[in-house]
């Protein structure tokens, strides 16, 4: 992969002074002229091409979408109603406002971290409380990043602070792991690639750059106490392409190096340090080694500098931008550099600003994406071939991750009547960590999607053959949607309330007719009937995908 | 810099192609999978009997020993109680404890010189499952998912890959990696047959097919004005799924004649070697058998002379009842594992860890039967001939069966070839 990190460095200090200029007219940055700019370039790169996007969704259609984005769920029958029938002009912002404020948004957000961080579908307890206390306060990312290098060993063992040492607990065993990961998901950079592929322009540092970066982590291990600690020193030796021996120097991505003071210590010293560090490995009750020069500590403070605190930000800022539109404004999302240019320049140059003038804020960096009108066009495309998807031109076809469609099938077939609309906030909290709670074994039997993803036919044999879906999700009890349907007369009205619960919507002609024939040619059986139905509907990709 | 817009990711026209008509045929395309059961159809079976090509790998989880099986040193202090024996081919010889695998040398191929490097669990199952050290951030596919894409049907009825390992040590799905999880293990781990592929007893065939039908309809409503491959891969896994249950008499043995039944053995892993032969019958191209405990630390000649039997007898009647049933040409057998076992002998009587001069075996398709690849030193220490990496034996099991070793993925624009840098067949040991 061709790294050109200093070629990187001048497009990020380039980007910069793009940026400036954007802001030049409006004298307050942080003002909500994202989203208005996020169209104005969008829509003039498509004019310019002659292509024309497609309309604006319906208000049935953002209402669901919004929701899937911010809440991790499909909004409930009585929220899609109360929209539909909002005549506000300016409802969609506070859709947008009420659901940024709503407890589900810290649950999604968290959610989402804890997918981009840890890549799997296994909920850590521990690290979702620490993902959840941040995202409910919208700690900035910069701050979540130090937490995560750096964390704090002297809180309470109930300080969930301390569970942000997770991000490389889980790594801890590979100094490769810890390094590549952290570049790839904070800096957008997978710098294994600069180990294997020759480029004639960075010969001569690519391995300095990665056995540089691996150096901050070189010192890390777990102690026998569960705690992140250093040791007092450890180097990273590697052989050049020329095939030297050669000691690395810590390094960030954009060339820029951290000095290890040099400090002379006696035999003595180093052994004491020695037999600390062992004790510490081995004893759970052992002092915690705390050498004075701490890598990982270095890492922070060069990745935070302002020179080069844009790979932070560019990097969150392209992963917030993929979670909306699926598809980075970079893309892959892991390969920002020079060789693979932005495709909209402008914008990943203003939203960085935007996001650092914000205090690396991630809401209101969200609020602005999700209120362009690129967020909120169609998903359908009615031309013979649809627009690459970087264009911005439609809407995207998202599939749901696990836990979203896990707590959107729970939503979808219990019964309406456990969501009303005027639920006190803090009972809707409750309600909300009991759906993520109940989600979990199902989410975990779902495949977490990645760029190439693709649905399995496990997945299609577990809702076809599994017990787990008949028994508990096409229950027949009361506080179901099998139940509610059971207590109602007429096939066409079971119909309507299914297509409402699952869907949001009314069916259309061909699926009520459909539908009733199938409740109405199973009269002999009408429990079996409605689950049939009941599982059809679920099982269709309306439900699967975010449109 | 390749044109992005060209290569958006690994599905090539052709697929994409298939995906978005598999979509738009909707209930139509699911209605035809009702006349599927290869077994039952002759004019098919034969037919993909000629044009298929199928990898049967038994993987020796834990780690075989080369001086109990393929690389016998007699006469050297590291060679242990088992003496070599010479088998149906002149100037072969392999362990004593693979009697009935000597009688038909004819169809296997050894190779004695493999030197892998990674000696720990782990890795060494990582490397030798895809032919590569692992790169963080780049989720290889193992040779299985490789093989379901590169050899299996793109509307296949049958799973592309099917992994059996029931013991619990050192247990591993497998993994298709960036390939996506079209082709992912159907991975049976607990059982004979795989998870979810029998149909509840609380609701009957016709209403089964029925609402999956209703489903049909409903995901047709929805897939109109979205070409969207994410939308039809949900499809198409909805559409196999007749067809995978209809696959679920394939676990089933019972009705096999005792006759053949016997040719692999009453073990456990006799009856899965006999369900991976019933499996590449049916089209899966691709079956993995696991056998554990070969990590033989203490014990080794012990454990050897057990697992050798096993691995003897049911491995032969797998090669005869493919011979019989005109499979084998078609069908490569592979006995491979993580690494090898160190020559020198522990104080527990036991072998180690060991990754520098290991030996594999090839059967069947595309073979050169008899041949003997590369050579270790009298005490078997170290590869004197022929070295061969991981990424080398990949080589030659995609030539084997007529996967093409130029070819390559595209992960966005950057290319990554089926076989690491620098890799390339044996082609000693090809027919």
């Amino acid at each position: 992969m061709m790294f050109a990190f200093r070629s990187a460095l001048a497009a990020a200090v380039f980007s910069l002074c793009v940026c400036e200029n954007l802001f030049a007219e409006n004298n307050d940055p942080a003002s909500a002229a994202l989203s208005k700019l996020i169209d104005q370039k969008i829509d003039a790169a498509n004019q310019d091409s002659n292509l024309t996007p497609a309309p604006l969704a319906t208000d049935a259609v953002i209402i669901r979408r919004t929701t899937l984005d911010l809440a991790g769920r499909i909004p409930t029958v009585a929220e899609v109603r109360a929209y539909l029938e909002d005549p506000a002009p300016d409802k969609r912002r506070e859709l947008v406002e009420r659901l940024l404020n709503s407890p589900d948004f810290a649950f999604h957000q968290a959610n989402w971290f804890d997918e981009t961080l840890m890549s799997e579908n296994r909920a850590d307890d521990k690290w979702l409380q620490y993902l959840r206390s941040a995202a409910a306060e919208d700690r900035p990312w910069d701050q979540m990043f130090r937490e995560m290098m750096v964390p704090p060993t002297d809180v309470a063992e109930d300080d969930v602070s301390q569970h942000a040492k997770t991000f490389l607990k889980k790594r801890v065993r590979e100094p490769d792991d810890m390094a590549n990961d952290t570049s790839r998901l904070f800096f957008g950079v997978s710098i294994n690639c600069a180990q294997c592929h020759d480029h004639p322009l960075v010969e001569d540092w690519k391995q300095d750059h990665y056995f540089g970066f691996k150096s901050f982590f070189a010192r890390t291990f777990l102690t026998k106490s569960d705690k992140l600690a250093e040791k007092f020193e450890a180097e990273v030796k590697f052989k050049t392409t020329a095939g030297e021996d050669k000691q690395a120097k810590m390094m960030f991505l954009t060339g820029d190096t951290v000095d290890e003071p040099k400090v002379e210590k006696t035999k003595e010293v180093r052994e004491a340090e020695k037999k600390l560090i062992q004790q510490a490995t081995k004893e759970k009750d052992a002092e915690l080694p705390r050498p004075d020069f701490r890598p990982r500590e270095q890492l922070v403070q060069v990745a935070l500098k302002p020179d080069n605190q844009h790979f932070l930000a560019k990097s969150i800022v392209n992963r917030v931008w993929s979670r909306f539109f699926g598809h980075g404004l970079v893309h892959p999302l892991d390969q920002m550099h020079s060789e693979n240019p932005a495709n909209h320049p402008e914008i990943l140059a203003a939203a960085t600003q935007y996001l650092i003038d914000n205090g690396y804020h991630l809401k209101p960096l969200i609020r602005e994406i999700v209120l362009s009108d690129a967020y909120a066009r169609s998903s359908q495309w009615r031309d013979e071939k649809p627009p690459y998807v970087d264009r911005f031109a439609m809407g995207q076809t998202r599939v749901l991750s696990p836990r979203q469609y896990a707590i959107s099938l729970i939503i979808a077939t219990s019964a309406a009547s456990r969501f009303p609309l005027d639920m006190p906030a803090e009972e809707w909290a409750k309600q909300r960590l009991n759906l993520e709670k109940q989600s979990y074994s199902l989410a975990n039997e779902l495949e977490l999607p990645t760029e190439h993803f693709q649905v399995s036919v496990d997945e299609a044999l577990l809702f076809n053959n599994s017990s787990r879906i008949q028994n508990d999700l096409l229950r027949t009890s009361n506080d179901r949607l099998v139940g509610q349907m059971r207590s109602q007369d007429s096939p066409i009205e079971q119909v309507t309330t299914a297509f409402w619960n699952v869907y949001g919507r009314e069916p259309n002609p061909d699926e009520l007719a459909a539908c009733r024939e199938y409740l109405e040619s199973r009269s002999d059986r009408t429990d079996a009937a409605i689950q049939q139905l009941v599982w059809a509907l679920i099982t269709s990709p309306e439900l699967r995908f975010n449109y | 810099m390749p044109n992005r817009h060209a290569t958006s990711g690994l599905i090539t026209p052709s697929r994409r192609q298939f995906l978005g008509s598999a979509a738009a045929l909707g209930t139509a395309f699911a209605a035809d999978m009702s006349t599927l059961d290869v077994l039952q159809n002759p004019t098919f079976a034969s037919e993909l009997k000629k044009q298929q090509k199928h990898v049967i790998l038994l993987w020796l989880a834990g780690g075989a020993s080369q001086l109990e099986t393929w690389d016998p040193k007699p006469g050297q202090p590291t060679g242990g109680p088992f003496r070599p024996i010479s088998t149906s081919v002149p100037g072969v010889e392999v362990s004593e404890l693979l009697p009935k695998l000597a009688e038909r040398m004819k169809h296997t191929a050894i190779i004695r010189s493999l030197n892998t490097k990674v000696g720990d669990h782990g890795g060494g199952a990582k490397l030798m499952e895809t032919g590569r050290r692992p790169e963080p951030g780049t989720d290889f596919p193992d040779l299985g998912a490789i093989c379901a894409r590169e050899l299996g049907r793109r509307d296949s009825q049958v799973p592309d890959y099917v992994s059996m390992y029931t013991s619990t040590e050192g247990r591993r799905k497998g993994t298709s990696g960036f390939l996506g999880s079209r082709y992912a293990p159907m991975f049976l781990s607990d059982q004979m047959t795989p998870k979810n592929i029998a149909r509840l007893e609380s609701i009957s065939v016709s209403d089964h097919q029925a609402r999956s039908d209703l489903r049909s309809l409903l995901a047709k409503g929805f897939a109109e004005h979205r070409q969207n491959d994410l939308v039809a891969s949900h499809n198409t896994a909805y559409q196999r799924v007749k067809g995978l249950m209809a696959s679920e008499t394939l676990f089933d043995i019972s009705g096999e004649p005792d006759s053949i039944r016997a040719m692999y053995g009453p073990t456990q892993f006799g009856e899965q070697c006999l369900v991976a032969r019933r499996l590449v019958e049916a089209g899966v191209p691709f079956v993995k058998v696991a056998r554990a405990w070969w990590d033989s630390h203490g014990q080794n000649f012990e454990t050897h002379r057990e697992l050798c039997a096993d691995l003897d007898q049911s491995m032969s009647g797998l090669l005869d009842d493919l011979e019989q049933r005109g499979l084998l040409e078609n069908t490569l057998v592979i006995t491979l594992g993580e690494f090898g076992r160190t020559p020198r002998i522990n104080p527990s009587l036991g072998r180690d860890h060991f990754a520098s001069a290991w030996s594999c075996s090839l059967s069947g398709c595309g073979v050169r039967g008899g041949s003997v690849y590369g050579k270790t030193d009298p005490k078997g220490n170290t590869v004197v001939d022929g070295e061969a990496k991981a990424g080398d034996l990949f080589a030659t099991i995609f030539e084997a069966v007529g996967i093409s070793t130029h070819h390559e993925y595209y992960l966005g624009s950057r290319p990554v070839p089926i076989v690491d840098f620098g890799c390339e067949a044996i082609s000693e040991v090809l027919a």
